[in-house]
């Protein structure tokens, strides 16, 4: 994402700037709280991290340099990591739209003007907010197991349950229900974004005669646009680091069924004392999400309509 | 008509909020049931155990009871938002509205820091951290807040204040106003809102952040409530009871600060222009 | 006028946390803090060599439920009083805490003086040279000392071991009874073992078993490898790998064959169960009739069945079965500067009788039999059943195997691989390949 570097300010002022509208000392004060914070206490762990990525290091003794053994090994010798790869591209991939549409579909219905249209909002938003709660692992193996409500409420139509978390074959499914579950955060932004149309828009649209399936598609989702780009791109970079309720609920199993990326390398680290391995597997995932998220902004242009393009600030 | 229409509406809602919900409601008699009626799937205990919120808020391995969790939570909380909200808006102005050498390549780092898991930086930032003796203190929880935040925030300030008609800047600019004048008295007031959501999600998301808590916390009356948590799961013996009871009263600080945010909320990233 | 109140609201809410974090104590700066009464300055205990006078602070970490907690502050509490040099200061976690832990601060250099540690564990971190040689603390007429033969790691003691511990078998009497069940016998071979499961299934109601599918336990494996006379799976410090493809083909196959015939539950419903957790643990749930069990974990499986438990040792092979030994210690780190004090401390932990009082059987049964004879009058018949599971297994025991350095790796892929075989995505023959390739490579590797 590029930031406005068309900005041209033509007004003869004094200010320290150079003559093509550079702001340095000033621009370098403001970012400076980050710009410290990154070089004093990200940095060099980011650093470390990514030498340790060459070494063999337990935690419980001194790194050793092992060169590309580690990278070797992940992308030819280790079926766990391609296992936990598919996992989480499956889970990114099958629960991110979903998330994104069913957000989306709850943002629509909240934004009316209803009398308690708070009080919705915030029981709907809960759920978000019990996040990373150890409470969630006994919730979600209760609600979805063999005798859980999920399979009782199945009952009613003569639909007979399996044990959700614990099947290989769904206990992944289980988790992008959790996820969706906790759609509040990207709801609520949709919300903003749809709070933001201009009615006018809608109004003339009315004028002319327009039917509402119409408006969804010809303003409604033009104009959220970028807030869709906005969540996808959170949503990406967040997904593919799930961690805790792989950790709480499943750990993982049964078979890895549900060893997401996240968790593995925490494994790796913590459990197995392979930090060196692990930090390996840190900085592939570093690239695939960048990889990926370039490409995003890359085809970005292409869907996504900024009403301020005009004035070119993309 | 209108009214017919209206009574569907919250029909659809209250369906829609009570299916969201349940799971919580389970929880919550999950929290009054005793060891053995845990195993059933029932929602409501047969006969609800309220002292396991008595038990769970007294907390006996130390003298400690959850207020005094809870109170370090909170204080804690209290400087994080504060060192966000205020540091967030000073680099989101910084990329949104002022050209300078490099801005590209340091906004792009800043994306950056959220791909990479924090499981392989947490160790060499514990070594940091444990070098300057700050082990055992709420120092390496509450810092990082001051340096902007957290990547999330500033990209979702930056968005704002693009957000901003640039006619308010200029106007100031003909008046004399200096950059710094412009952010004090245009751009932050005008981001308020925004700040609000801020403060929210810091306070939510921080409020959670179990593997950190759990390395630079060492002695018990220095706990957050997330920690004291998790000492009622041990190797042989789940607590299950006091832990749900005191679990779900741990969510309430933020549901209320959520209930009554509301309205900034939404209009914080309403007004955000994320749009661009 | 909306926006006003909610103005307000937030203020108001604003004042109720300064309130709240007012009343409560100071908590955010830096610095130790210790639980324990500042020391009076003479001290007049003490009969070592060690200079008791120097104020020295003992870091020390552990983990337990709050039970153990409580009691062990009161045991430091009680050493502060005779030694009134020493001052503690504690950090205690739950199980999974500390472990997640414990690595970061080897890393940092930072591992507390004393540290509790398990059986589990103590052969990685000794390995990596964490932990401090405690060899020439002097435990004779406290601890047997064949046990401390069988706890050294290369000649050398690394852990005092603070509690007897047994693996054994619990079984819920009550309903076995019930059912017309024949109660498990000490000393059952193996192929009781699945007799039972098939006649209890039979006589059991519909939903309930007699045993589990314990196939994707790495140490039930271990245990029937050992019994029928097999090599440990990892021996001489993990250098030797062994999976003996016989008994591994025997017994999975005859799991294969349980599943088949609906003898243990299906896989799904098996996975669901977790130990101890008072929801889902197999016994508490009341889904299969026997589980494992250890003098650490009877009492938490007991208060799930209140009264309807009794015990029984592992199944046993040519060779025996099952273990009794001690596999939970007190170490001292490395990288300590009070080792001296530490190491008088972790006697002291052991044989002092008002400690010996106050820690009760928070950590099982204590080892120093004296200790143990002055509690036993006071405790409940469920409190014994602890000592029953060691006294029922001991004769037949076999040493403790421990994953050696290294092969904490091999375990989880042992779960997660004879899972798929429980699932049926994969055969015996290919587990075995997997398992025993990954387990000869680690092996290589030393």
């Amino acid at each position: 994402m590029e930031t406005d570097k068309n900005e041209k300010n033509t007004l003869p002022i004094k200010h320290k700037r150079s003559k093509n509208g550079m702001n340095n000392l000033a621009g370098y004060i403001f970012i400076s709280p980050w710009l410290i914070g990154f070089l004093l206490l990200t940095l060099w762990p980011i650093l470390q991290s990514f030498y340790l990525s060459f070494t063999d290091y337990s935690l419980l003794s001194d790194p050793e340099w092992s060169g590309l053994d580690n990278y070797k090994k992940i992308f030819t010798r280790d079926d766990d990591f391609t296992a936990s790869l598919s996992v989480t591209f499956i889970f990114v991939l099958v629960s991110l739209p979903l998330k994104l549409i069913f957000s989306l579909l709850v943002a629509l219905m909240l934004n009316q003007k209803l009398k308690g249209m708070n009080f919705y909002r915030t029981v709907i938003y809960f759920p978000s907010l019990i996040g990373g709660s150890i409470a969630v692992s006994l919730l979600w193996r209760n609600i979805f197991g063999v005798d859980g409500y999920v399979n009782e409420m199945l009952s009613w139509f003569g639909i007979q349950g399996i044990g959700w978390v614990s099947n290989p074959d769904t206990a992944l499914g289980s988790l992008v229900l959790l996820n969706i579950w906790q759609f509040g955060s990207t709801m609520v932004i949709f919300l903003a974004g749809l709070k933001q149309i201009p009615s006018e828009l809608y109004e003339s649209a009315s004028v002319d005669g327009a039917a509402k399936v119409r408006k969804f598609f010809h303003i409604t989702l033009p104009m959220l646009s970028p807030v869709m780009f906005f969540n996808l791109i959170l949503g990406i970079i967040g997904s593919f680091q799930m961690f805790t309720a792989a950790l709480i609920i499943t750990k993982g199993g049964p078979m890895h069924s549900t060893y997401m990326y996240a968790l593995f390398l925490y494994e790796k680290a913590f459990k197995h004392f392979q930090m060196g391995y692990a930090s390996a597997l840190a900085w592939v995932l570093l690239v695939i999400v960048a990889i990926i998220t370039a490409l995003n902004f890359f085809v970005s242009r292409y869907w996504v309509f900024y009403e301020s393009d005009g004035k070119g600030d993309r | 008509m209108n009214q017919l229409k209206n009574k569907r509406k919250h029909f659809v809602l209250i369906l829609f909020s009570v299916f969201m919900i349940y799971p919580v409601f389970w929880w919550l008699g999950a929290s009054l049931k005793s060891i053995e009626e845990m195993k059933s799937p029932s929602l409501w205990p047969t006969e609800p155990i309220w002292d396991n919120y008595i038990q769970g808020w007294l907390f006996s391995p130390s003298e400690h009871t959850f207020a005094h969790f809870f109170s370090n939570t909170l204080l804690m909380e209290l400087w994080n938002v504060a060192g966000g909200v205020i540091t967030a808006a000073i680099v989101a102005y910084g990329f949104a509205r002022l050209n300078f050498k490099l801005k590209g390549l340091w906004f792009s780092i800043l994306l950056m820091t959220m791909m990479l898991p924090t499981q392989v930086t947490i160790v060499p930032q514990y070594i940091l951290f444990n070098k300057l003796d700050l082990v055992n203190s709420y120092v390496p929880l509450i810092l990082p807040h001051f340096f902007g935040g957290g990547a999330f925030f500033i990209f979702l300030l930056v968005q704002f204040i693009r957000g901003i008609p640039r006619d308010l800047d200029e106007a100031a600019k003909i008046d004399g106003a200096s950059v710094y004048g412009i952010f004090l008295r245009i751009i932050f007031p005008l981001i308020k809102p925004s700040l609000v959501t801020v403060a929210i999600f810091t306070f939510i998301w921080s409020w959670d952040d179990f593997f950190a808590q759990v390395l630079y916390l060492t002695s018990v009356d220095k706990f957050t409530v997330g920690l004291a948590l998790r000492m009622y799961i041990d190797q042989f013996e789940i607590q299950w009871g006091p832990m749900l009871a005191m679990a779900m009263v741990s969510i309430i600080p933020s549901a209320i600060i959520f209930f009554l945010a509301q309205k900034h909320f939404v209009e914080g990233i309403a007004t955000t222009g994320i749009k661009g | 006028m909306k926006r006003k109140w909610s103005k307000s609201m937030g203020l108001l809410m604003l004042v109720i946390l300064l309130t709240i974090t007012a009343c409560g104590s100071n908590n955010t700066n830096e610095g130790k803090t210790t639980n324990t009464p500042k020391p009076a300055d003479n001290s007049s205990v003490s009969n070592n060599t060690v200079d008791n006078t120097k104020p020295v602070e003992l870091s020390i970490m552990w983990w337990g439920p709050d039970t153990r907690h409580e009691a062990t502050l009161k045991a430091l509490e009680i050493y502060t009083n005779q030694h009134a040099n020493i001052t503690f200061k504690p950090e205690y976690l739950a199980w999974d805490a500390f472990w997640a832990k414990l690595p970061t601060l080897a890393a940092s250099k930072s591992i507390t003086d004393v540290l509790q540690m398990d059986a589990a564990y103590i052969q990685e971190y000794v390995g990596k040279g964490t932990l401090e040689d405690l060899s020439d603390i002097d435990l004779s007429g406290i601890v047997d000392s064949n046990v401390l033969e069988n706890l050294k790691i290369d000649g050398k003691l690394y852990g005092i071991p603070l509690s007897q511990n047994a693996q054994g078998i619990a079984f819920n009497k009550t309903a076995l009874e019930a059912a017309g069940v024949d109660l498990p016998q000490k000393d059952w071979t193996w192929d009781e073992y699945f007799e039972f499961g098939r006649t209890a299934k039979e006589k059991l109601p519909e939903g309930q078993y007699g045993i589990s599918d314990t196939s994707d336990l790495w140490d039930w494996y271990l245990w029937y490898q050992t019994g029928n006379g097999g090599q440990p799976l990892m021996t001489d410090g993990g250098k030797t790998f062994t999976l003996d493809r016989d008994l591994f083909f025997e017994y999975h196959n005859t799991f294969a064959q349980l599943r088949q015939d609906k003898i243990v539950p299906p896989a799904e419903q098996q996975v669901a169960l977790l130990e101890n957790d008072p929801t889902s643990d197999p016994m508490g749930s009341g889904v299969v009739m026997t589980r494992g069990a250890t003098t650490g974990s009877v009492n938490a499986l007991e208060s799930m069945l209140p009264g309807q438990i009794d015990v029984v040792n592992l199944p046993i092979g040519k060779a025996g079965g099952g273990w009794a030994q001690s596999t939970i210690f007190l170490s001292v780190s490395a990288n300590s500067k009070n080792k001296e004090q530490a190491k008088e401390f972790l006697k002291w932990f052991i044989t002092d009788a008002e400690a010996g009082k106050a820690l009760a059987l928070t950590r099982g049964i204590p080892i120093n039999p004296k200790i143990y004879e002055a509690l036993e009058p006071e405790l409940t018949p469920q409190e014994k059943l602890g000592k029953k599971i060691y006294d029922v297994a001991l004769d037949k025991a076999l040493p403790f195997y421990p994953i050696a350095e290294g092969y904490s790796e091999w375990v989880d892929t042992y779960k997660a691989t004879m899972q798929s075989v429980m699932f049926g995505k994969s055969s015996v023959e290919d587990a075995y390949e997997k398992l025993n390739n990954l387990g000869l490579e680690i092996a290589a590797k030393k």
